[in-house]
């Protein structure tokens, strides 16, 4: 963002348009990442935190206009659900002999075989 | 011109060439409910490959805000208007969609990019609709959100609490995005000297660094605008989908086919790349175990992005179900209703097959789905939602199993402090 106020004529300037929306479009929008990342694993405290980190438009944005209690609500709805479960992921059995058993790999031999 | 049969728009089509197809097409589907414009993708395509002279502009994903944002700016409207000048008060779909009749998304009965410059564009020379943007909308990846000033005077330091970032007052959500690796592409249709190509095995789309000379009707003619004008090499680049990745000679891969760095790097597990295989008119052959025909054609949740454009891109979206349906039916098509009323109840295979997301970095070529018992019945916000004890297994490209998951009983850990409270 600039320091200033931009130049009467800059081109670069956004113009802004109101956009219509649906007045339950931060409510939704709130109840999508709340769903997905309880889905992934996540829990209250960490849902919340995405919700209240400024760099993380979309979640905090809907936080801003929904407030604290709201989102509050909304994240307890889904983890009422998809907190119930948990998901464990099984890697299969390593081959003997093959890179991954061999550990990972040195960012030396990588840019070796770039060359 | 010769006529191609595109069925994402349920018909045939004019493209600049024959119709050629590969063995296996590169494919991807995004989830964009989940994407919280991280960046990491963005950042592991720009730290993979910008590390030698000559090198310092290979990168080329990135995720942009809709409707505001565009990399280059307003790139989707401003091709979207040239069309309906082209075109004015005809671009349009028709026809119900049947997946009988191979229309999946019923039938485009407006002009594509190709279409429109026939008849619209002179000289002959000219084969695709399209524009030069100027260098200034290109000088800001996400232009007013990607550099937020700290103080006048402190360098090196952003604002500590970000307030001074944008605020967006209406409804928004984040696209990533990377070359589609389109069947029918436009900047390989506009290369006057061919130094583009299709590789038939994979059909990832590549420029010829040694042919090419910087023309940029590439650049022009890319609806998407993701070929891009280096003056340092004065070459045109584009994404190459880590083609030593897929190809899967890196070597943490085993030989195995691996997804690309932005796909690996993904922690909102938004994406999932694969190679699908294909009919002999270009359309996807039936592959009902590979997770990504699942969602493109089985489930179909996952859509193509601006499909109207007419080349058949090969990136696909879970539109955002929270955006209002007029803007995302221009951008995913018709198909958007449907989607998103599925991803919004999914039924057990789907909400397997979206487990699969992010769980290995090596190419899933097909699942298992195997049905467990019923752990939860309840509401969420007035619909019924039932979990099942189910098992997807994944499976690479030589047949052996990648992973599997399944669902647990929640697992309470004590905090530390209460570690031998009752």
């Amino acid at each position: 963002m600039p320091y200033d106020e931009p130049e009467p004529d800059d081109p670069q300037v956004l113009v802004g348009v109101t956009v219509p929306g649906d007045a339950e479009s931060a409510r939704e929008m709130a109840a999508a990442f709340a769903d997905e990342f309880a889905r992934m694993g996540f829990g209250r405290r960490q849902i919340l935190a995405l919700f209240r980190s400024p760099r993380y438009a979309g979640a905090h944005d809907a936080l801003a206009r929904l407030g604290d209690v709201e989102v509050a609500r909304v994240v307890d709805e889904s983890l009422g659900v998809w907190g119930q479960v948990r998901l464990a992921v099984e890697d299969a059995p390593t081959a003997p002999g093959s890179a991954a058993d061999a550990g990972p790999v040195d960012s030396g031999r990588f840019l070796k075989v770039l060359k | 011109m010769p006529q191609v049969n595109n069925w994402q728009l349920g018909r045939d089509m004019g493209y600049v060439y024959d119709a050629k197809y590969p063995a296996r097409q590169f494919a991807f589907v995004f989830n964009i409910n989940r994407c919280i414009a991280c960046q990491t993708c963005t950042m592991a395509c720009k730290s993979t490959w910008t590390f030698s002279k000559g090198q310092e502009h290979m990168w080329w994903a990135n995720v942009e805000s809709k409707p505001y944002g565009g990399y280059p700016q307003s790139w989707d409207a401003k091709i979207l208007r040239m069309l309906e000048e082209a075109n004015p008060g005809e671009q349009r779909w028709s026809e119900p969609a049947s997946a009988d009749n191979g229309q999946p998304y019923g039938q485009y009965d407006g002009q594509t990019i190709f279409e429109a410059a026939e008849q619209t564009l002179t000289p002959d020379s000219a084969r695709v609709l399209g524009y030069l943007p100027p260098d200034e909308e290109w000088n800001s990846p996400n232009i007013y959100e990607d550099n937020p000033v700290g103080g006048r005077g402190v360098r090196d330091r952003l604002h500590e609490t970000g307030e001074q970032l944008p605020i967006h007052n209406t409804w928004f959500f984040y696209l990533a995005r990377i070359c589609n690796h389109c069947s029918y592409p436009a900047c390989l249709a506009a290369c006057p000297r061919k130094a583009i190509y299709k590789r038939p095995e994979d059909g990832i789309v590549l420029i010829d660094q040694e042919q090419c000379r910087g023309y940029r009707k590439c650049v022009e003619a890319c609806p998407y605008k993701k070929a891009m004008y280096r003056g340092n090499t004065r070459t045109t680049e584009k994404c190459i989908a880590c083609y030593p990745r897929v190809e899967g000679t890196d070597p943490e891969s085993d030989g195995q086919p691996m997804e690309t760095r932005c796909m690996a790097s993904c922690i909102g597990q938004i994406r999932m790349q694969g190679l699908v295989q294909l009919n002999d008119d270009g359309s996807w052959a039936e592959d009902r175990q590979n997770p990504l025909y699942y969602l493109v054609h089985v489930a179909k949740v996952a859509l193509p992005l601006y499909p109207q454009l007419g080349t058949q891109p090969n990136g696909y979206y879970i539109p955002p179900r929270w955006v209002p349906r007029p803007y995302l039916r221009q951008m995913f098509g018709p198909g958007v209703d449907e989607a998103i009323e599925r991803y919004v109840n999914p039924d057990r295979e789907l909400l397997a097959v979206l487990q699969l997301f992010r769980r290995s970095n090596k190419i899933i070529f097909r699942y298992e789905f195997e049905e467990g018992p019923q752990v939860y019945e309840g509401t969420l916000r007035g619909r019924p939602v039932t979990l099942y004890n189910d098992t997807v297994i994944a499976f690479g490209s030589d047949g052996n199993e990648l992973f599997r998951t399944t669902v647990e009983e929640p697992l309470h850990v004590r905090p530390e402090q209460h570690a031998n409270s009752i």
